[in-house]
């Protein structure tokens, strides 16, 4: 917990946060039954950090990563989460959509990519739900690019059912970044992916936070949490320990 | 299917009423002026202030009473009586009202080609214009006599083929033949008279395409209905003057003719309602002047009937009205079929897919752009729906008497043989289905095989069945025209119920809680 608290510190010195969780609890019934998943948690991310979110199943790591990505929402009065110094946790509508399609961006552990469009399509997905018919173009080119840069190329027609796991991972990823988001949420993104593959896209993340995005990766992995530049460990619903990746 | 089905109904409906409608106006008129028992004296000076009117085409005097017909069937002593309603005309006068002239059945061809198109057993093949002539003066040219005109429905003697026309039925061509007309003649106190009865040779038939008005409508020469149902001009006796040696009273002037109708014809562009309003101010002031002039011997009614030609068929018109309004109301129901069916497919849909959605709100879409996704596709469903259902009823409309004429013949021996040849071959496809093993192909082929097989066989054995018998209905052909304003509210309830049904699970759609559907299957 000290080690946590001097990181909070030592960052706040260096930049100002840009993801600041203060305080979350969030508890999800289950019929009559309240199960406390997140007692209280908080986690300060700084632009350019690539931050892994450590622990056991159930744990609340995918519910914080929810939370972060403005897909679900603390309880009431269950603390604050900001972007950019702007609270998400409160944001509605229009906003908040906006937040989840242009300042972040989703990869999910069974990539969650749509089996009917083709691979470009999926790709390019974020530009055709957002202000389309603005952004369908630069999504449009933004797709090709990442997608050839994916090593893709060749498989731009092609349906996710006819992609091994870790190209339909890679053309999650390249949904992802298609709008070009500060910040990248990957939740467990090598856990249904075989050793070998799995360090493909850990090295396709660790390339892209090369070029200064700002990661945060859940995963119960420490061999895969090590691949961070700081991990932090979540037990019992609250971050009990954040320290630099060895 | 839904809006064609609609679509069609209401529009051959729609043009049934259009073609009674339209054959009402023809034999009655525009507006109808009718008096009591008594009738109108003074008739032919009404009509020519009726004609002054602006917005009259033409008018015509008629009487309108009931009356016994004696037809000359069957041979032998014991004929048949038919009941008929009488209507005394002035025929030329009536022409410019009525479709009179053109309705007469009985006709020579117009030209060599109508002459060629018709059946050679056609009897209007042989026919001259004479008995035409003698149709529309309703006077027989061969001896001058005044002749009678019979609905065409009115003696047994014509049988309607299929193709609409006529052929005398057990020899009995009613232009050859005389008929005694029997009316009776009521006072203007209600009292019966001694029936009178006069033979006429029928000198032509009508066909006004209303068969209530072609069973039981004839028609005399004004002036013989006038006379036979005393209602001619007459002397006028003072009967408080003494009378002479033989008993009879002095003649101080004379009655004038009476008629019970008169039709009057607006001009084009010119509505009912209006023309009726003129007349009924026309005969105001006409009675005002007859009967406040001394020297008439008879006074005008306070009162007369102005009807419209609406108001005068209105039992015949209102309950195909009706009909076709409960049509309208009945056939709409399939709306809610057709909603009902959007919403359980599209709530299936939404179930199946939910974690796409979570997947589209998790890049950003809101949940009226997920709503939007499923409205969109209600709407285009609708719309294609409703345009493919218009353009189906337009195509079924517009060639109705040709696929009825289809249905109603024997099926081209090559059809049927082809359909046999395609059902072997749907047989091979089951037998090779079979030795394949696949269940649901042996299925597939299997029904195809029986349905083919069906075809065939129903192709093979239908010898016609004509669902609208022209020789037993009354109009020739099945109306042909789309009613668009049907068509079109059809079509955009279509579109309106399909985005209704879409609208419920597009709602269950947006309501969908992205970290749920994530997790979703």
């Amino acid at each position: 917990m000290a080690d946590h608290q001097n990181n909070l510190q030592n960052h706040s010195d260096q930049t100002s946060p840009l993801i600041e969780a203060r305080g979350v609890r969030k508890t999800y019934s289950f019929g009559a039954v309240p199960v406390e998943v997140l007692t209280g948690a908080d986690l300060i991310v700084h632009p350019g950090e690539w931050v892994a979110v450590l622990g056991s199943s159930g744990s609340g790591k995918s519910t914080l990563l929810h939370l972060l990505g403005g897909l679900d929402r603390p309880d009431k009065n269950g603390g604050e989460i900001c972007f950019d110094g702007q609270p998400i946790s409160v944001s509605h509508g229009k906003r908040l959509d906006g937040y989840r399609n242009k300042d972040i961006g989703f990869v999910f552990q069974f990539y969650h990519l749509l089996p009917e469009l083709s691979v470009f399509e999926n790709a390019m997905l974020p530009g055709m739900v957002g202000n389309w018919l603005t952004n369908r173009s630069e999504a449009r080119k933004s797709a090709g690019k990442l997608l050839d840069s994916f090593g893709l190329s060749h498989r731009l027609a092609h349906r996710p059912g006819q992609l091994s796991g870790g190209e339909r991972q890679r053309v999650a990823i390249a949904r992802a970044l298609v709008n070009s988001p500060r910040v990248l949420l990957a939740d467990e993104p090598t856990g249904n992916l075989d050793a070998k593959t799995g360090e493909g896209i850990l090295d396709l993340l660790a390339q892209r936070h090369a070029n200064g995005l700002t990661l945060i990766m859940v995963t119960h992995d420490p061999a895969v949490a090590a691949r961070a530049t700081r991990v932090v460990k979540l037990a019992n619903g609250c971050v009990v320990q954040s320290s630099a990746s060895e | 299917m839904c809006v064609a089905m609609v679509v069609t109904v209401v529009s051959v409906m729609t043009g049934f009423l259009d073609m009674l409608k339209n054959s009402g106006r023809q034999i009655v008129g525009d507006v109808i002026v009718s008096s009591g028992i008594a009738g109108l004296p003074y008739s032919d000076e009404f009509l020519v202030d009726l004609k002054g009117l602006k917005d009259v085409q033409g008018a015509t005097p008629l009487i309108d009473t009931i009356g016994l017909l004696r037809m000359p069937y069957p041979r032998g002593n014991q004929k048949e009586v038919a009941h008929v309603q009488v209507w005394a005309v002035d025929p030329i006068s009536l022409a410019t009202v009525t479709d009179y002239a053109n309705d007469l059945y009985w006709k020579p061809a117009e030209n060599a080609a109508a002459a060629l198109a018709m059946a050679e057993d056609d009897p209007r093949k042989n026919l001259s214009e004479k008995i035409l002539t003698d149709g529309k003066t309703l006077i027989q040219s061969k001896t001058g006599n005044p002749g009678i005109a019979l609905g065409i429905h009115v003696s047994i003697g014509n049988e309607r083929q299929r193709d609409g026309s006529y052929r005398p039925r057990y020899g009995w061509f009613m232009p050859e033949n005389d008929v005694t007309l029997t009316v009776v003649p009521v006072s203007s106190q209600g009292k019966i008279a001694e029936p009178r009865e006069q033979i006429f040779p029928v000198v032509n038939e009508v066909q006004t395409g209303i068969y209530e008005v072609d069973h039981n409508r004839i028609y005399i020469p004004l002036k013989e209905g006038q006379r036979l149902l005393r209602l001619d001009e007459a002397p006028l006796y003072d009967l408080n003057a003494e009378p002479d040696g033989q008993g009879r009273y002095p003649v101080i002037g004379t009655t004038p003719a009476r008629v019970t109708k008169i039709l009057v014809r607006a001009k084009q562009g010119v509505s009912a309602n209006s023309l009726r309003a003129q007349v009924e101010t026309a005969y105001a002031s006409f009675s005002k002047r007859i009967n406040a002039d001394p020297t008439r011997n008879a006074s005008m009614p306070d009162y007369v009937n102005v009807l419209t030609w609406e108001q005068q068929l209105r039992d015949l018109i209102a309950p195909v009205e009706k009909e076709r309004e409960m049509m309208r109301v009945l056939f709409s129901l399939i709306y809610l079929v057709c909603a009902g069916l959007i919403l359980s497919i599209f709530w299936s849909i939404v179930v199946e897919k939910t974690r796409d959605i979570g997947i589209l709100r998790s890049v950003g879409a809101s949940r009226l752009g997920v709503m939007w996704i499923f409205l969109r596709y209600g709407l285009v469903i609708g719309v294609l729906g409703s345009a493919l259902g218009v353009l189906l009823a337009w195509l079924v409309v517009r060639n109705i008497n040709a696929i009825h004429e289809a249905i109603g013949s024997d099926a081209p021996p090559t059809i049927w043989i082809g359909s046999f040849v395609l059902t072997g071959f749907f047989a091979i496809g089951l037998v090779y289905a079979i030795w394949r093993g696949k269940l649901l192909r042996i299925l597939l082929w299997l029904l195809a095989t029986l349905v083919m097989g069906l075809i065939a066989t129903f192709l093979a054995l239908h010898h016609g069945t004509l669902i609208w018998d022209p020789s037993v209905y009354y109009f020739t052909s099945v109306p042909d025209q789309v009613d668009w304003t049907t068509a079109w509210t059809t079509a955009i309830g279509g579109v309106v119920f399909s985005v209704i049904g879409a609208a419920i699970p597009a709602s269950k759609a947006a309501d969908i809680d992205p970290v749920e559907a994530l997790r979703y299957g």
